[in-house]
C-alpha cells in the first residue's frame, strides 16, 4: 500500500513552493483555519494624542466591547443605553429581575438561589468564539461546561409513534443503522464510478457497516448505541429492538436532527457561571461609569464634522455632540428615529427583518429529568414549544430552571406573544407533558420573553438572507461620515455575542485607521 | 444595576427644551412609534402625532378591549393589543393621548404611489365623511386621512377587507368602515386612493 499524503505533508509541500502565504490559503482550504476575510483578533488601536469624543448608542455587547477598547486608547466614550438596565440581549433573570415586555411586564419570581437563573438570550458559548472567550478570560468570567447536545434527552412529533417521545440516541442511530443496511445492500460494485472506482467498493461497505453499526451480513439488527434495552448489569447486555424505519420517516424531526454537528452548536460548548450576564458585569467592571442609562435617542445628524445627538431622559430632551457615533440601535427602531442618513443607507434599515425569537425559563421544584437520565441538553419536539433545555449546572441539588420553550419559527413566536404570559406558559406546559408526563406538577413559576416585544429590542438576530446581506450588508456597515451601525446585526453571525464584537472590532478599527491617517495618534 | 446620572465630562451636552409631563411613562410610545410619534414603517407602527384625541382615545380602548387588534393575521395589531391592556388603569388613556398630543408632527413623506387621477374618483365615496381635503370630520367621528403614515391606511384598508378590523361588534365606527370598503374592490383601487390622499393638504 503506498503511504498517503498527510494534511501536515500536504501543508509542507505547499509552502515548499509557494511560501507561508500558500500555507495559509491552502490551509483554508482544508477547513484548518477559519476563513475570515480580515487577520482575526482583537484590532490594537493606537494611543490618541489629543482625546476624541465617541457616544456609543446601546450598551449591549458590541457597544460595551468597542467602549472598552477605545477608552482605553485616549477615546473620550459616554454610552448612551435607552433601558433601565445595560446588557442589550444578554439578559439573565433571577429573583425580583423585571422582564421589560411592551405589552406584558413581568417580574421573575424564582427563588434566590445561585443556580435558580435562566439565560432569556444568549445561552452557549462555542468553542471558537474565540473573540468573545477572549474577553471571559480578561474580565475574569468564569466558565463552565455547557451541555447541548444530548443524546439521552427525547425526541416527540405527534407524526410519529403516535406521539410517543423517543430517546434521541434511537433516533439517531436507528435511522443510521437502517439508512446504512440499504444502501450496503444496493450498492453495486461496477455502479462505482466518478470520484470512486469499482476497488473502493469494500472500502465503502465497511464505511457503511461502521456508520450504521451493521452485523457481518451487512444487516442493522440494533445497536447499543440507540441505548440497551436495560442497564441491570447482573444480566447480560441487551439491545433494544431497533424502531421502524417507516415510523421515524414521518417526522421532520431529520430537519433539526443533526443540529448539535453544526459549527456554532457542537461540544465543547461554554457558558459563564452563574448566568450569561456575568460577560455585561465584567464589561461593567471596566466601563461602567461610562454608562448612562434610561437616555433613549431621538434624533441624530451626521455632521460635516462629528454627530449630533438627541436623546429623551427624565422626559426632557438632551442634545451631546460627539467625533464618533457607534450606533447599537436595532435598525428597525433605528428606522422611526429622526435623522439625516443618505437614502441608500436608509431604506436598508426597514429592509431587514427582524427576529421574533421566543423562550420561556420554567422553574422545577424537582429536577424529575434527571430521573429520566438526562443530565443536561435538549428535547427536541415538533410543536411550537420546539425545545425543552435541562441545566447543566445545579446537578442534584433539588429545584431547577429549565428551558420550557425556544421557538425559532416567527409564527410560533408570535403565537405564544399575543397570549397573556399565564397563558403562554400554560400553553408550554401542555406541550412539554407529551415529553414528560407530570410536568405540569413540576412547575412553580415561571418567565417568559418574546423578543419582538421586549422594550429597546423588539426583536432579535436581524433576519438576512443571501439577497440583502448582497443588496444592503456593505452599506450598511460602512460609515457615514462619523457614524458607524453596530451590533450583531451588522455582522455575518447575527443573534450571536460574537458576531457583535466582531462588528465593534470592524467599526474601532476603521476608526483607528482614520485617526492613524491624519497623524492624530502617538508614535 | 445602579442607575447612573453624571455622564462622562467633556461631552457637549445641552438641555434642548424641557417636556411638559414630569415623567416618562410614555415614552415607550415612542420606541414602536418613532420620534415624535411620526411613524416607523420598520416595525409597522403608524404615525400618532396628528391624529384626532378622540380619535386616538377610541382606538386605544378598542386595543385595550380587545375589539382591535384580536385576529391571528393580524400581526401589528397583536404588538399593540396588550400596550391597551396596560393603559387600562383609570386615567392612563387620557395621559397617552396628552402625551401624543404635545409632540411635533411632520407631515410623512410619501411611500405609496399609484393612480391618483382613479384615486380621486374613488375618492368620493370617502369624501363625505372624511371631508373633501381629508380633514376628517369630528362630528361624525371620522379622522383626518390627509398626513397619515400612507402605507398604515393601505395596511387598515386592507383590513377592513379582510375582515380584520372592524369585525368585532363593538368596534360600530369599524363597522361603518367595513361596509364603505367593498367600494375598494382590489389592492389597485386601495393603492390608487391612497395615493390621492397623498396630494391632500
Amino acid at each position: 500500500m503506498t503511504r498517503s499524503l498527510s494534511r501536515r505533508d500536504f501543508l509542507h509541500l505547499a509552502g515548499a513552493v509557494g511560501g507561508s502565504t500558500a500555507v495559509f490559503r491552502a490551509a483554508m482550504g482544508l477547513g484548518l483555519l477559519p476563513a475570515v476575510a480580515h487577520a482575526s483578533g482583537r484590532p490594537q488601536l493606537a494611543a490618541l494624542k489629543k482625546s476624541k469624543k465617541v457616544l456609543i448608542l446601546g450598551g449591549g455587547i458590541s457597544g460595551l466591547t468597542a467602549a472598552y477598547e477605545l477608552s482605553r486608547k485616549g477615546y473620550e466614550v459616554q454610552i448612551l443605553e435607552a433601558s433601565f438596565r445595560a446588557g442589550g440581549r444578554n439578559l439573565t433573570l433571577r429573583q425580583g429581575d423585571r422582564i421589560d415586555e411592551t405589552g406584558f411586564p413581568q417580574v421573575c419570581n424564582f427563588d434566590k438561589d445561585p443556580d435558580l437563573f435562566f439565560n432569556a438570550g444568549p445561552a452557549r458559548i462555542p468553542g471558537h468564539h474565540q473573540e468573545l472567550l477572549s474577553y471571559c478570560q480578561e474580565l475574569e468570567v468564569e466558565l463552565a461546561p455547557f451541555i447541548n447536545d444530548n443524546r439521552n434527552a427525547w425526541v416527540q412529533d405527534d407524526a410519529m409513534f403516535g406521539g410517543k417521545p423517543i430517546r434521541a440516541r434511537e433516533y439517531l442511530n436507528d435511522s443510521r443503522g437502517f439508512v446504512a443496511e440499504l444502501m450496503a445492500k444496493s450498492l453495486k460494485k461496477e455502479d462505482l464510478t466518478g470520484p470512486m472506482s469499482p476497488d473502493d467498493w469494500e472500502k465503502l461497505r465497511e464505511y457503511l457497516r461502521q456508520f450504521g453499526e451493521l452485523d457481518p451480513q451487512f444487516k442493522y439488527i440494533g445497536t447499543a448505541r440507540s441505548g440497551l434495552a436495560s442497564h441491570d448489569y447482573t444480566y447480560p447486555d441487551q439491545l433494544k429492538k431497533p424502531l421502524s424505519p417507516s415510523e421515524l420517516l414521518k417526522s421532520q424531526f431529520m430537519q433539526i436532527m443533526s443540529f448539535g454537528e453544526s459549527d456554532d452548536q457542537a461540544a465543547m460548548m461554554m457558558e459563564p457561571a452563574g448566568g450569561m450576564d456575568r460577560i455585561v458585569a465584567g464589561f461593567m467592571r471596566k466601563v461602567g461609569h461610562l454608562v448612562q442609562l434610561e437616555s433613549q435617542v431621538q434624533k441624530i445628524q451626521v455632521m460635516e464634522r462629528g454627530v449630533e445627538v438627541t436623546y429623551r431622559r427624565n422626559g426632557q430632551h438632551v442634545k451631546a455632540k460627539a467625533d464618533y457615533v457607534l450606533n447599537c440601535i436595532p435598525v428597525h427602531l433605528l428606522a422611526g428615529i429622526e435623522h439625516n442618513f443618505p437614502k441608500d443607507f436608509s431604506a436598508g434599515l426597514i429592509a431587514v427583518p427582524r427576529g421574533k425569537l421566543f423562550k420561556i425559563g420554567l422553574q422545577m421544584k424537582e429536577r424529575f429529568w434527571e430521573r429520566e437520565g438526562i443530565y443536561g441538553g435538549i428535547s427536541w419536539t415538533l410543536q411550537d414549544i420546539q425545545q425543552i433545555w435541562y441545566p447543566a449546572h445545579g446537578i442534584h441539588r433539588k429545584k431547577g430552571v429549565v428551558l420550557a420553550a425556544y421557538t425559532f419559527d416567527p409564527d410560533a413566536g408570535e403565537k405564544f406573544a399575543r397570549l397573556p404570559p399565564d397563558e403562554r406558559i400554560k400553553l408550554a406546559v401542555a406541550q412539554g407533558s407529551k415529553i414528560h408526563p407530570d410536568y405540569d406538577k413540576y412547575v412553580e413559576t415561571g418567565v417568559t420573553i418574546a423578543w419582538h416585544q421586549m422594550n429597546h429590542m423588539l426583536g432579535c438576530a436581524a433576519q438576512w438572507d443571501a439577497a440583502l446581506f448582497k443588496q444592503w450588508f456593505k452599506k450598511l456597515q460602512a460609515p457615514v461620515g462619523n457614524h458607524y451601525l453596530v451590533g450583531d446585526q451588522v455582522s455575518y453571525h447575527p443573534g450571536w455575542q460574537e458576531g457583535a464584537i466582531a462588528s465593534a472590532h470592524h467599526a474601532i478599527a476603521d476608526i483607528d485607521a482614520r485617526e492613524r491617517a491624519r497623524g492624530a495618534v502617538s508614535a | 444595576m445602579k442607575r447612573r446620572h453624571a455622564p462622562a465630562a467633556g461631552i457637549a451636552l445641552a438641555l434642548v427644551f424641557g417636556s411638559a409631563s414630569a415623567g416618562n411613562d410614555y415614552d415607550y410610545c415612542l420606541l414602536c412609534h418613532g420620534t415624535d410619534a411620526n411613524g416607523n414603517y420598520g416595525i409597522r407602527a403608524p404615525k400618532l402625532s396628528g391624529m384626532e384625541p378622540w380619535y386616538l382615545a377610541r382606538q386605544l380602548e378598542n386595543f385595550a378591549s380587545g375589539a382591535r387588534g384580536m385576529p391571528a393575521d393580524d400581526a401589528p395589531g397583536h404588538e399593540m393589543g396588550p400596550v391597551g391592556l396596560r393603559l387600562k388603569q383609570e386615567g392612563a388613556i387620557d395621559s397617552a393621548v396628552q402625551f401624543i398630543g404635545k409632540l411635533e408632527s411632520k407631515r410623512p413623506a410619501p411611500t405609496v404611489s399609484g393612480d391618483v387621477a382613479h384615486g380621486k374618483e374613488l375618492y368620493k365615496n370617502c369624501a363625505g365623511c372624511h371631508g373633501a381635503k381629508g380633514e376628517g370630520n369630528p362630528a361624525l367621528q371620522s379622522p383626518a386621512l390627509a398626513a397619515r403614515s400612507d402605507w398604515y391606511l393601505v395596511t387598515q384598508l386592507t383590513h377592513y377587507q379582510k375582515g380584520l378590523r372592524g369585525a368585532d361588534e363593538r368596534d360600530t365606527y369599524g363597522a361603518q368602515m367595513r361596509a364603505i370598503v367593498a367600494t375598494l374592490p382590489d389592492e389597485k383601487a386601495i393603492t390608487d386612493v391612497v395615493a390621492y390622499i397623498n396630494t391632500l393638504k
